[in-house]
């Protein structure tokens, strides 16, 4: 495809993934300042303690919220439209539904995290906004979706390419897994702990299967586009594609393991888990095998290195996460705070990582403004350190706090928790840093967009002036 | 994928197939699970007569679920007893059997968790705690519980200067930085009725029957149990300051941060040692034997070859400690006085009078040095 026409096409985008870039911006602010809090307090509950809307729980609830429907999920939309518009050549169409449906989902989750401290929330992981909420969500959720698949289907470009396959397919799979948690446990709530396998699906499938494809997409794009060379081994990608599509919706739920279940659930858990290697495996090798050909190159460019560093936290991370799917080291970890490891290796070593480089290298095409280059390095820097010294306090913290809970002789509060403290005094200080380091990034993202009120006037006109022409 | 109908076919039939299997084959299975008998008759049916189990809550628990799931103490709180080949539940004595899914088929929230932060809450109803205990612990928790990360819940109760009817004496803890309490002055708290309900949920969790498919475990009270009971039983005929000492001694053998000996991390909390590891304490001639020698290896550590109990074991004992070599006079006589009576041992308390003495007779000694046994066989002769 030519430049002039590349080009063209960033524009149509423009509005649309700025927008959506900019809420996800200010929602990454917002989990930063909660994670602050959780962190805090988990290091002296007196913090805000008095405080009934900053309870440890509602923080730490509404946190992972806005990390996940806030920054993630406009994170998805903003990079899923753009690369669907760039490799089916086709310009960026419906973008007032866009917006305006973009735009409910942002209330909806505004209320959703406001019910949430009020003392509304539900009990189930990543669902725990109030119930009022969720139609309005899946509502706007539909309008989106309905533009994603207009966009892809207006393409000029017939070839379809891997990216293509996991941003269109985790659009389907979002809603279908929010219907089915919908309907287990609110509509006809399950019998007694069938609620908990509901809760426990959808926590686990919401990560794998909607946030997970669009970084893996968007590795599968950026590498071979940055570095001029073609994937290697591509013919292993859609392999992967469909082992993550089969495998992973079994996988999640080897959580149950020892718990009032019948076996067979965290048994089928943890087979499908330890076959994820294979898809594992195959991004693992498309991604290295191809950057690794040109590492200099990797290394010099800030969009890429941010890319590799997820990748490479993708593959380390799920190994590790196989090796605790094992009953017998679930044993220990279980109910750590392994899971916090898992959690945060996912949203932030891996899937932010990469947002964040595609950010860097989309946004200067969309906008036509540059990106400060000092300020991105220093955000690669704090971030890499940040997210690795978080990640490595969770997982030694979380190994000391499962193997110590082992002992029953030991007191609870007095030895097994004070053993743990250190490892929550580190995760303090990890989010402060990565607070600063977002806080950096977002303020370099809404310069490059430029000043929200001129910017819409502007583009407002533009846009009327355009829909004349055509 | 150029036709989008059959791709999106493929990719939703992956997730179904998931679907299906957990979530319809979940419900089918065991979602119309009943309450039933402890013991069935032998053709499966239900004595007449028989009490059903699990009972439904009083209404007031139930609205304490509510106020439980809201104030988000599911982050920190699991409700379930794991199976023994999962974890050491039931020894930690979290619940007399591993939890099933019949447990849980009359509660409304369903609240198992997934991160134990705090201790486990399934059976807390049967742990013997007052209602006052609990409201004081929602209150202020690491009043009740030292070292606890509990998040305060002050806002469910009225403070009150004066005691009233049904108002609860508590006293601030220590570790308080507001500053402005003194220490001897109590308050008084009153629940509101939402704290009443927490503490109705709370005391109506518990898993106190058995079931046809899950009856109570028996702990198997191997070495560290027995004598577990039989140290407390003794300690009840001991004189304070001795049963003090041994308490004193255990917490500091058990415990892993600044200020303990982090003893158990090898000798274990059998003081059994490991097999070609690390020697046993329980029944050693080092630890019954001379009190001077003992001490020298409580201040120093110990390396190299050594035989006890007739058995050959290689060491190195790095100084006890937290930094290495920290304990005091006091630390070092307490924890050997307790090594010396627990696990069947029984000898002669050691006080910090005999380990001041000690110290100063090895003056000048680098204090990372560590005894080889030769050394000690030696000195002691």
């Amino acid at each position: 495809m030519s430049d002039s026409n590349e080009s063209l096409i960033d524009k149509s985008a423009r509005l649309v993934v700025s927008f959506f870039l900019a809420s996800a911006g200010l929602w990454l602010l917002v989990a930063a300042g909660l994670a602050y809090v959780v962190a805090a307090k988990s290091t002296d509950p007196t913090f805000l303690g008095s405080c009934e809307f900053l309870t440890y729980g509602k923080v730490k609830a509404a946190q992972t919220n806005a990390f996940v429907y806030g920054w993630a999920s406009n994170a998805v939309f903003a990079v899923s439209i753009w690369l669907l518009a760039r490799l089916g050549q086709a310009e960026v169409r419906g973008r007032f539904y866009l917006i305006v449906a973009g735009a409910v989902w942002n209330l909806a989750i505004t209320l959703g995290l406001g019910g949430i401290l009020a003392g509304h929330m539900t009990s189930s992981d990543l669902m725990e906004m109030p119930v009022v909420v969720w139609p309005a969500l899946l509502v706007s959720y539909f309008v989106i979706a309905a533009m994603i698949v207009v966009l892809h289907r207006s393409r000029i470009n017939r070839e379809t390419y891997v990216t293509q396959w996991f941003v269109l397919a985790s659009f389907l799979w979002f809603p279908a897994l929010f219907l089915v948690a919908w309907q287990g446990l609110e509509l006809n709530p399950g019998r007694g702990t069938v609620q908990s396998v509901v809760s426990m699906w959808y926590s686990q499938n919401v990560i794998w299967l909607w946030i997970t494809p669009i970084a893996l997409g968007s590795a599968y794009y950026l590498i071979p586009k940055i570095l001029g060379r073609p994937i290697e081994k591509y013919y292993l990608a859609i392999f992967g594609f469909w082992c993550i599509a089969f495998l992973a919706p079994w996988s999640g739920l080897h959580h149950l393991e020892g718990g009032p279940f019948p076996m067979w659930i965290p048994a089928i858990g943890t087979v499908m888990s330890i076959a994820m290697v294979f898809p594992i495996a195959v991004a693992s090798t498309n991604f290295h095998a191809t950057a690794f050909k040109d590492i200099g190159k990797v290394w010099n460019n800030l969009p890429l290195r941010f890319v590799i560093f997820g990748t490479i936290s993708y593959t380390i991370s799920s190994y590790i996460g196989i090796i605790f799917s094992l009953p017998a080291v679930a044993k220990i970890t279980q109910f750590s705070i392994i899971n916090e490891f898992h959690f945060n290796q996912r949203v932030y070593g891996f899937f932010s990582m990469i947002i964040f480089g595609v950010v860097y290298y989309m946004l200067p095409r969309i906008t036509g403004n540059k990106t400060n280059e000092k300020a991105a390095s220093f955000h690669f820097w704090t971030s890499a350190f940040g997210v690795m010294a978080l990640l490595l306090a969770y997982l030694i913290g979380g190994l000391t706090h499962g193997v110590l809970s082992q002992q029953p002789e030991l007191a609870w509060a007095e030895s097994v928790i004070s053993a743990v403290k250190p490892y929550f005094l580190i995760s303090e200080f990890a989010f402060i840093i990565l607070g600063v380091s977002q806080l950096v990034f977002v303020v370099n993202v809404w310069r490059s967009i430029g000043c929200p009120i001129s910017f819409c006037c502007s583009k407002l006109s533009d846009n009327s002036g355009k829909v004349g022409q055509s | 994928m150029n036709n989008l109908l059959t791709f999106s076919f493929g990719v939703l039939l992956t997730l179904v197939v998931s679907w299906l299997a957990f979530i319809v084959g979940a419900r089918s299975q065991f979602g119309n699970l009943e309450p039933t008998a402890e013991v069935l008759e032998e053709n499966g049916s239900i004595p007449t007569g028989a009490e059903l189990f699990p009972k439904s809550m009083p209404g007031i628990a139930r609205q304490g679920a509510e106020e439980y799931v809201k104030l988000g103490c599911i982050s920190c709180h699991t409700q379930q007893v794991r199976l023994a080949e999962a974890g050491f539940d039931v020894e930690r004595k979290w619940g007399k059997r591993p939890s099933v899914a019949r447990d849980y088929v009359l509660q409304e929230n369903v609240l198992l968790g997934n991160t134990r932060i705090g201790p486990d809450l399934a059976n807390v109803g049967l742990r013997g705690f007052s209602d006052e205990w609990l409201h004081r612990h929602l209150f202020d928790p690491q009043a009740t519980v030292p070292g606890s990360i509990c998040s305060p819940s002050p806002f469910l109760y009225e403070v009150k200067d004066e005691a009233t009817n049904g108002t609860i004496e508590v006293h601030d803890h220590a570790g308080d930085h507001n500053g402005h309490h003194e220490s001897d002055k109590s308050r008084h708290i009153a629940p509101t009725l939402r704290a009443q309900k927490i503490v109705a949920y709370l005391q109506a969790l518990g898993q106190n029957y058995e079931l046809p498919e899950m009856a109570f475990v028996e702990i198997k009270e191997d070495d560290h149990g027995e004598h577990h009971s039989d140290a407390n039983a003794s300690a009840v005929a001991l004189p304070k300051w001795l049963s003090d000492q041994i308490t004193s001694g255990k917490e500091i053998y058990m415990k892993a941060a600044p200020g303990g000996g982090m003893c158990f991390t090898c000798h274990q909390p059998t003081g059994l040692g490991l097999a070609k590891q690390f020697p046993p304490l329980a029944g050693s001639e080092w630890v019954l034997g001379d009190k001077p020698t003992l001490i020298k290896i409580a201040m120093f550590g110990l390396m190299g070859p050594i035989k006890v109990k007739g058995v050959d074991y290689t060491l190195a004992m790095p100084p006890p400690g937290i930094p290495p070599g920290s304990l005091t006079d006091q630390q070092i006589a307490d924890v050997l006085t307790y090594i010396r009576n627990d696990w069947g041992n029984s000898a002669s308390s050691v006080s910090p009078d005999e380990v001041a003495a000690v110290r100063s007779s090895v003056k000048g000694r680098a204090p990372m040095q560590m005894w080889t046994a030769q050394e000690l066989k030696g000195d002691s002769k």
